[in-house]
């Protein structure tokens, strides 16, 4: 049985549906590129709040604890008034320490220190510590 | 061809910003201004150290230290203006301790800070003055620890947490390769950086069984960073063989454009 040679035409068309479905791989994988660059990150729990009994934070003490999965601390300058903040120093990462003496934080790395309102009041840090807002429940705080 | 002299000055002062080398103008105070003309160890020694040091890298300088005023040639070295100048043997720890919190307080606590009014060890002994390097466990070799006792003790400290240490290093450079290729490891470089601190706090204790006691928490705390370092080279591998794939498919179309290109020679 003697075989047909395709045509010239045939030839393209199977060559041109090749090369179309080629081209619409690589358009997906652009598009999805695209679209994976401009979709908005995912920050996994970070909308999620913490409870925390407002007993375990004293007047002019400190309470830590773990938020969004990072070190985080709030604090009861006075009676009432409570600021919960980012507890990662703010100039290499160390984890702050609450000084009750002198009612600051100080970073044990390079001795940054922080007012209780995360703002710097000398050392290295670049910046004020991050700040989460706190909300009065009950006998609870919460916090995010 | 014309040349742009706006755009040839744009292009200047970009290549001036974004040089990255240091400015030695931020780092040059009235104090080098004078001590660095000044012979042996009041100017030319100190401050030939000190350009060595990792201070010097992250632009901590004289008075940062010493006191003063680094900008007025006249008050630099008055107390009014907080001049320190050199400490006391004893007093080191206290004056070094001023930035380093959390290690002068473990070495306080250690055999070391405990024997320092006998003439034991301050920071300057092991870390050396103005020539200050980075911390690395080599630090602790027979040489050094030799001048004042056996090696025996630091030998076993040592061997405890030179796997530790070993991890450490490792996770700082495939972090900084995923920093190279555009990877946002500022979350894990502080990780790392709090976890060296307090691990390195805990060796200035010089207590083996402390060492020993707490090491393996810091090992934990290493794998979760290793864990999450892993995780974003998994990804950065599966970038490269998604990449790899493409450029072969784009090759296999460009094959494909030629012979549709041939068959309309074929056809003529």
């Amino acid at each position: 049985m003697s075989e047909i040679p395709a045509t010239s035409t045939e030839r393209r068309t199977f060559l041109g549906l090749l090369l179309g479905g080629i081209g619409a791989i690589a358009a997906g994988a652009l598009g999805w590129s695209v679209f994976r660059f401009l979709s908005p990150i995912d920050r996994g729990n970070e909308d999620s709040q913490v409870r925390i009994a407002r007993s375990l934070v004293a007047v002019g003490g400190a309470h830590f604890f773990a938020f969004q999965g990072r070190p985080a601390v709030v604090v009861q300058p006075a009676a009432g008034e409570f600021i919960a903040l980012s507890a990662v120093c703010t100039h290499l990462g160390c984890i702050i320490k609450w000084q009750n003496d002198s009612q600051d934080f100080l970073c044990p790395c390079h001795a940054g220190r922080f007012s209780p309102s995360g703002q710097v009041l000398s050392g290295p840090p670049p910046s004020a510590l991050d700040s989460y807002t706190v909300t009065l429940d009950g006998d609870d705080l919460l916090i995010g | 061809m014309k040349k742009n002299p706006t755009l040839l000055f744009f292009l200047f002062a970009a290549a001036l910003l974004f040089s990255g080398q240091p400015s030695f103008a931020a780092t040059t105070t009235v104090c080098i201004e004078c001590h660095g003309d000044l012979p042996g160890d009041l100017g030319e020694v100190p401050v030939a150290e000190w350009q060595t040091s990792v201070h010097a890298r992250y632009q901590t300088s004289c008075h940062d230290c010493h006191g003063g005023d680094p900008t007025d040639y006249a008050m630099a070295m008055t107390a009014e203006r907080g001049f320190i100048g050199v400490p006391e043997y004893e007093d080191i720890p206290a004056f070094c301790g001023r930035c380093h919190v959390g290690v002068e307080e473990d070495y306080r606590e250690s055999l070391h800070g405990q024997v320092l009014a006998f003439g034991g060890p301050n920071c300057a002994t092991c870390h050396d003055n103005h020539a200050v390097q980075v911390a690395t466990i080599d630090l602790i070799n027979e040489d050094s620890c030799s001048r004042c006792h056996s090696y025996e003790r630091p030998a076993l400290i040592k061997e405890e947490i030179s796997a530790t240490e070993t991890m450490l290093s490792q996770l700082e450079t495939s972090i900084a390769a995923l920093y190279r290729v555009g990877i946002d490891t500022s979350r894990l470089e502080d990780e790392l950086f709090a976890t060296r601190n307090d691990f390195r706090r805990l060796f200035h204790s010089v207590d083996i069984d402390k060492i020993r006691a707490q090491t393996a928490q810091f090992h934990s705390d290493l794998e979760q960073t290793k864990a999450a370092v892993a995780e974003l080279e998994d990804t950065m591998g599966q970038r490269k063989l998604a990449g790899g794939a493409l450029v072969l498919l784009l090759l296999l179309g460009g094959c494909i454009g030629l012979l549709i290109r041939r068959s309309y020679h074929d056809q003529e």
